[in-house]
């Protein structure tokens, strides 16, 4: 009986095995490739010059411009995640029944979500335009604004203005994830509420959102790391500027490995910032296992 | 249960199986329609003639290159193709890259072993890394072997030794021959009383002038680009730098970015800010085309095909309503009306290139004056490399024989950007300072202090 156990472990060992090797080759071979750049003098051209332990790293901690694009990422991360999960979570929740109404503002909010990042990024351009752009035609018609705004040319309004952007592409995602958890909730406890007297206020303050935070947590903190990895919209809307006010870290990184070619100096940043986010996400998982003993099921 | 355990561990298997054969089996081919040529062979009586003439056969019948070229070029390099395609037998397959990557691609193409460009399309400051990464071919006995016959002295010299020459040696042949004129809006300048200017002290005050007058309307009185690439907001910088006498570096090849001439010309820049069309921070080359060729702008630097685009009827509403000047000069005792060679692009051989006798074939074609003067009379072409091609009857028909003599004088003595191997680097350090200098978050002094500085580390000095 032993015997047989130990060979049905070994059997599906060796099934499993392809499926991992593969796996193992398509997430650990570019990082061990990133790791042996980071340790060496490395450009685009002519990777593995000279051997430089880590000054690489230590050039990155000493880079003001590196220290500022990780704090605009934080900024620019937390921000979006606590707003989209905010809005999100409160659509779910008013829209979490079933009528015509609530099933064709499911679909519209969903129109954002579907759209490529690209796209998104184009037609904000030109709603952002400070001459002749949508935004302020109707805030500047309506006697919001007194003139025009360059949205995308002042620091500080620039990264406010992509962060927008985000929301609005990805508060959608949220909201159905967050229609996902609500659908999942049990109801013996409202029934339970229910008997006891329990208005609705008291119910959603007592049962709802307990029950619902080890969900709503894991979303949110799934959107922070998407959030972490922004690109596309800094690429497209502002390309890092005005001045650096929006290069945040994957910008930052791209610009030195393709424009400044300094591959080795790049990856010592990128190992930097994954190490950063495993520490984030390290703790926020913490914070969920917390939240799933305290109020899971 | 031990017999669902036995089925389930049987399935197990198979899949193990199948994920295992499909790992190792050949990759599946995108599903595109596969086109088979075949060959059908008849056998055809002809009447027996007295002096049969068999047709010719084309030099380079079934073979092929692939050319890589920026998005911008992508309809001169596709006609280019079609003409070589025409005139030898070969295929010429054009891909289209945007302009700010086209550089990472040559050199990735080369460093990943793929090997799939034959011809690359470089911007001419990335010429010293490229040749530093061994990502080109050497030129130099192709150049000299094809000097006379393709009249290599022909091309504007100001072009010919920063688009090609590095360390004494040729790696390219020059493709698009771009500088910057001072375009304005004729009936604007009339309307608010003003003249286009000579020097950039006056540009501002045009730009101010009409900009105050006209704003209510929508009118400016010039369009800056001010976008955080370096090829857009270095542009518009070096357009004040040698205006006012300044250099990136001294005579014996140190960093001088931060002279008094280099920071008079920055805090000119950013004194024109508040006149320029909204926002110049952001506006890049389709803001400021559109800001131009709808009327609403008074004055724009921008390359010389601007003419073009301005009696384009699909795109412009001020056809011939536009003129062109020389770029307005500084102030100082050096200040001079010195164009810049903003952009500016050649052709390389990849040394991967998978057929490189055909790759020179093609370059020998590029480089012919005939195919200059063709491919500079397209719409879409390029900007003219040869003296000849400006004098040509074409291309002043084409262009406008008042834009072709200001582009001809302006390409004539320009100022080069640095092509040395680590001006990459040392670009975006400027381009990232001189942001921060229109963002308002350095004063010009402090900015290029602070490129100086990061400059001499880097170059070791």
């Amino acid at each position: 009986m032993h015997a047989l156990h130990r060979k049905t472990r070994w059997q599906v060992a060796w099934m499993v095995l392809p499926a991992i090797l593969t796996l193992l080759f398509f997430s650990l071979y570019p990082l061990l490739y990133s790791l042996a750049l980071s340790l060496s003098d490395s450009q685009l051209a002519r990777p593995f010059r000279a051997f430089v332990a880590f000054k690489n790293y230590s050039d990155a901690i000493a880079d003001s411009l590196f220290r500022s694009s990780i704090e605009l990422t934080f900024i620019y991360a937390f921000g979006v995640t606590l707003i989209e999960t905010a809005i999100g979570f409160g659509l779910a929740l008013l829209l979490n029944q079933e009528s015509g109404a609530s099933r064709f503002a499911r679909t519209l909010g969903l129109l954002p979500f579907i759209t490529p990042p690209v796209a998104i990024a184009a037609i904000w351009r030109l709603i952002y335009d400070p001459s002749s752009g949508l935004l302020n035609h109707y805030l500047v018609g309506s006697g919001i604004l007194e003139q025009n705004v360059a949205f995308l040319g002042v620091p500080g309004l620039a990264l406010a203005s992509i962060m927008l952007v985000d929301i609005w592409q990805w508060t959608p995602f949220v909201f159905l994830l967050s229609l996902a958890v609500l659908a999942g909730l049990p109801h013996e406890p409202y029934e339970a509420a229910a008997v006891d007297g329990a208005n609705p206020w008291q119910q959603f303050v007592h049962i709802t959102l307990p029950l619902c935070l080890p969900g709503v947590l894991i979303i949110a903190i799934l959107r922070l790391i998407g959030a972490m990895k922004v690109f596309d919209l800094v690429f497209m809307l502002t390309f890092g500027g005005p001045g650096s006010s929006t290069q945040v870290s994957s910008f930052y990184i791209y610009k030195v490995a393709f424009q400044q070619f300094k591959t080795g100096y790049a990856s010592a940043m990128t190992i930097i910032l994954i190490v950063v986010l495993t520490i984030l996400v390290t703790l926020l998982i913490g914070l969920y296992r917390r939240a799933q003993q305290r109020f899971g099921p | 249960m031990k017999g669902e355990t036995r089925t389930l561990l049987k399935l197990s298997r198979v899949l193990a199986a199948a994920v295992l054969l499909s790992a190792c089996a050949a990759p599946v081919a995108p599903a595109t329609p596969v086109v088979r040529e075949v060959e059908v062979t008849r056998e055809v009586i002809r009447e027996v003639v007295a002096t049969p003439t068999p047709a010719a056969a084309k030099p380079f019948e079934g073979q092929s290159i692939n050319v890589l070229t920026i998005q911008p070029h992508a309809v001169a390099t596709r006609a280019l193709a079609r003409w070589f395609e025409e005139e030898t037998g070969a295929r010429v397959q054009v891909l289209v890259v945007p302009y700010a990557n086209v550089t990472e691609k040559a050199i990735l193409d080369v460093t990943s072993g793929a090997g799939e460009y034959d011809v690359i399309e470089i911007w001419y400051p990335m010429l010293g890394n490229l040749v530093e990464g061994g990502v080109l071919e050497d030129l130099t006995q192709w150049w000299e072997e094809n000097r006379e016959a393709l009249q290599f002295d022909d091309f504007v010299p100001s072009i010919a030794e920063p688009y090609t020459l590095i360390n004494g040696r040729r790696w390219a042949l020059p493709y698009d021959g771009d500088t910057h004129l001072l375009f304005y809006n004729r009936e604007i300048l009339d309307r608010f009383g003003v003249k286009p200017p000579t020097t950039w002290a006056e540009y501002r005050e045009v730009c101010k002038t009409i900009t105050e007058q006209g704003k209510s309307e929508g009118i400016y009185g010039c369009a800056i680009m001010g976008a955080k690439a370096p090829i857009i907001l270095l542009s518009t910088f070096v357009n004040r730098l040698q205006g006012y006498g300044a250099a990136f570096f001294d005579q014996n090849g140190k960093p001088a970015i931060n002279s008094p001439e280099a920071v008079a010309a920055l805090e000119e820049l950013v004194n024109q800010l508040p006149y320029a069309l909204p926002d110049p921070k952001a506006v890049a080359f389709d803001e400021a085309l559109a800001g131009f060729t709808t009327g609403k702008v008074g004055m724009m630097e921008f390359w010389t095909d601007l003419g073009q685009m301005s009696d384009n009827p699909e795109q412009s509403k001020i056809m011939g309503k536009w003129g062109a000047v020389p770029m307005p000069k500084g102030e100082g005792p050096n200040a001079a009306s010195r164009p810049a060679l903003n952009a500016g692009f050649a052709l390389g051989i990849s040394t991967l290139a998978q057929n490189k006798p055909l790759a020179y074939e093609f370059l020998k074609f590029v480089g012919r004056p005939d195919i200059n003067v063709r491919v500079n009379t397209i719409v879409g072409g390029l900007d003219p490399t040869r003296k000849s091609t400006f004098d040509a009857e074409a291309y002043r028909k084409h262009v406008t024989p008042e834009l072709a003599d200001a582009a001809k004088a302006a390409l004539s003595g320009a100022f080069a950007w640095p092509t040395n191997a680590k001006w990459p680097e040392l670009q975006d350090i400027l381009t990232e300072n001189v942001a921060e200098a229109l963002a308002g978050t350095k004063t010009p002094k402090q900015a290029l202090d602070d490129t100086q500085a990061k400059w001499l580390e880097i170059l070791g000095r």
